[in-house]
């Protein structure tokens, strides 16, 4: 299988970018004028929030081609994915947080991105509890599918009925100058070395569910 | 039999059981009968709170009554093993959908319309009965939704271990525009305010139904083939 060939690289990359990603944040970005250190944290959550985003918008993708193609091979891929997915939006949620005490003196707000994320967190683990209920493969996979799907296309609906309450979560591009330079630079970086950790991580959990559906396989030739 | 025909058979099947047993329309009532009962002792409710409490406690109620009934009805058919005779009788799959949307539909409309009455006679709150009227595009358009949406992952959950447990945990997510879109429009009813304004929540309402529906019919055959 090539996916090695591409996980030592992608590993090793890593080993540097991710220090170097540590470094920028903590030492080289500028401290924010209004919000201070506490500011630094976005550079994690954006990054969190992107990446998992990615790995439900490859649960869509790879719930449209199962159903399409009935290969278990997307059904691997879906599930890896919901799984990164699950357990990034639970970090953005906790950072949020984290931010949110000092700045809003909060830990929670029925902000819209919240709330989209949060309903997304929620569908999701109902997609692991649908899967633990269910044995015939097939069949997991078909209603795995179904539900990436739906939660995925829920969110813009989830993001809009929401919008009509009052929107507090900043945004980047916000009125006049926007974000300092140096700190745009940093953003950009930290989110390229998250999506790379994503991609590292999926094909980390990746190889690991092919490895058990193959024991799977095995143990059942053997008792046969 | 046409494509009509088929649907109509299947709704006719769903309510002639429901005459029959009416094993769910009762187990909805009783629950929201009891949850309208558990709510005014929770609540410290008087004359002044009730109007603005109401939307909110109604649409919660909707949402665990019509949950727990499109649960009930499609389990009902796996019990008496009903389950593999319908999938495999000769209408096609989005016939059987609509059928059940619509039998389902029927049963919540029933459930919500006697829940708004107890509600006036418990909460001591005519108002809800004499603005029915008006509440009443939100109250069909949120109860399509739910059983658009309840009808396709009740058939997902009934073949699954401990799915009656699961269902709500895969329904009330995703029905979260719905259940937005029912308690603002009513709260903006029952405060008095012009139809125009309830008018963006019954828009998002009709989106979220359309939307639903036709992903619903693309996906639903993938759910009954065996």
């Amino acid at each position: 299988m090539n996916m090695r060939k591409i996980q030592m690289p992608l590993f090793l990359s890593l080993l540097v970018l991710i220090p170097l990603d540590f470094y920028l944040i903590f030492k080289v970005a500028p401290t924010e004028r209004v919000m201070g250190d506490v500011q630094r944290i976005f550079y994690f959550h954006v990054s969190l929030a992107i990446s998992s985003y990615l790995a439900f918008t490859t649960v869509f993708i790879a719930g449209i081609i199962y159903l399409w193609r009935k290969n278990l091979f997307w059904d691997t891929i879906a599930y890896s994915a919901a799984e990164i997915g699950v357990l990034f939006s639970t970090l953005v949620l906790i950072t949020g947080s984290i931010w949110a005490r000092p700045i809003w003196n909060v830990w929670w707000a029925w902000d819209p991105r919240l709330v989209t994320m949060l309903i997304l967190w929620f569908i999701f683990v109902g997609y692991f509890l649908l899967r633990n209920g269910i044995s015939d493969w097939g069949k997991r996979a078909r209603y795995s599918a179904v539900i990436g799907i739906i939660g995925f296309l829920d969110i813009p609906v989830v993001r809009l009925a929401t919008k009509w309450w009052r929107s507090v979560h900043p945004r980047l591009k916000s009125e006049g100058g926007g974000l300092d330079p140096v700190m745009l630079k940093i953003m950009l970086f930290s989110m390229a070395t998250f999506l790379m950790f994503t991609v590292f991580l999926f094909l980390y959990r990746y190889s690991i569910a092919r490895a058990e559906e193959n024991l799977i396989v095995l143990t059942k030739r053997l008792e046969d | 039999m046409t494509f009509a025909g088929n649907i109509l058979a299947i709704t006719k099947k769903d309510i002639s059981l429901e005459l029959r047993g009416k094993e769910s329309l009762s187990l909805m009532f009783f629950l929201s009968l009891l949850l309208l009962v558990i709510f005014n002792l929770a609540l410290d409710m008087d004359n002044e709170n009730t109007a603005s409490l109401a939307a909110g406690i109604l649409w919660v109620i909707f949402a665990f009554t019509g949950v727990m009934g499109m649960g009930r009805t499609s389990m009902a058919e796996r019990d008496e093993d009903a389950y593999l005779s319908i999938v495999f009788s000769p209408v096609s799959s989005e016939s059987l959908y609509i059928g059940k949307v619509i039998s389902n539909f029927l049963f919540l409309m029933i459930i919500e319309i006697s829940t708004l009455f107890f509600f006036a006679v418990l909460f001591d709150f005519e108002k809800i009965i004499i603005s029915l009227p008006g509440l009443l595009p939100s109250l069909l358009l949120g109860t399509l939704g739910f059983s658009v949406v309840g009808t396709l992952f009740s058939f997902l959950t009934t073949t699954s271990k401990h799915g009656e447990i699961i269902l709500p945990f895969l329904f009330l997510p995703v029905v979260v525009p719905v259940v937005l879109g029912g308690v603002s429009s009513m709260n903006l009813i029952l405060a008095g305010r012009p139809v125009e304004e309830s008018m963006k929540w019954i828009q998002i309402l009709a989106v979220f139904d359309f939307m639903y529906l036709c992903i619903s019919l693309l996906l639903f055959k993938y759910l009954i083939e065996e």
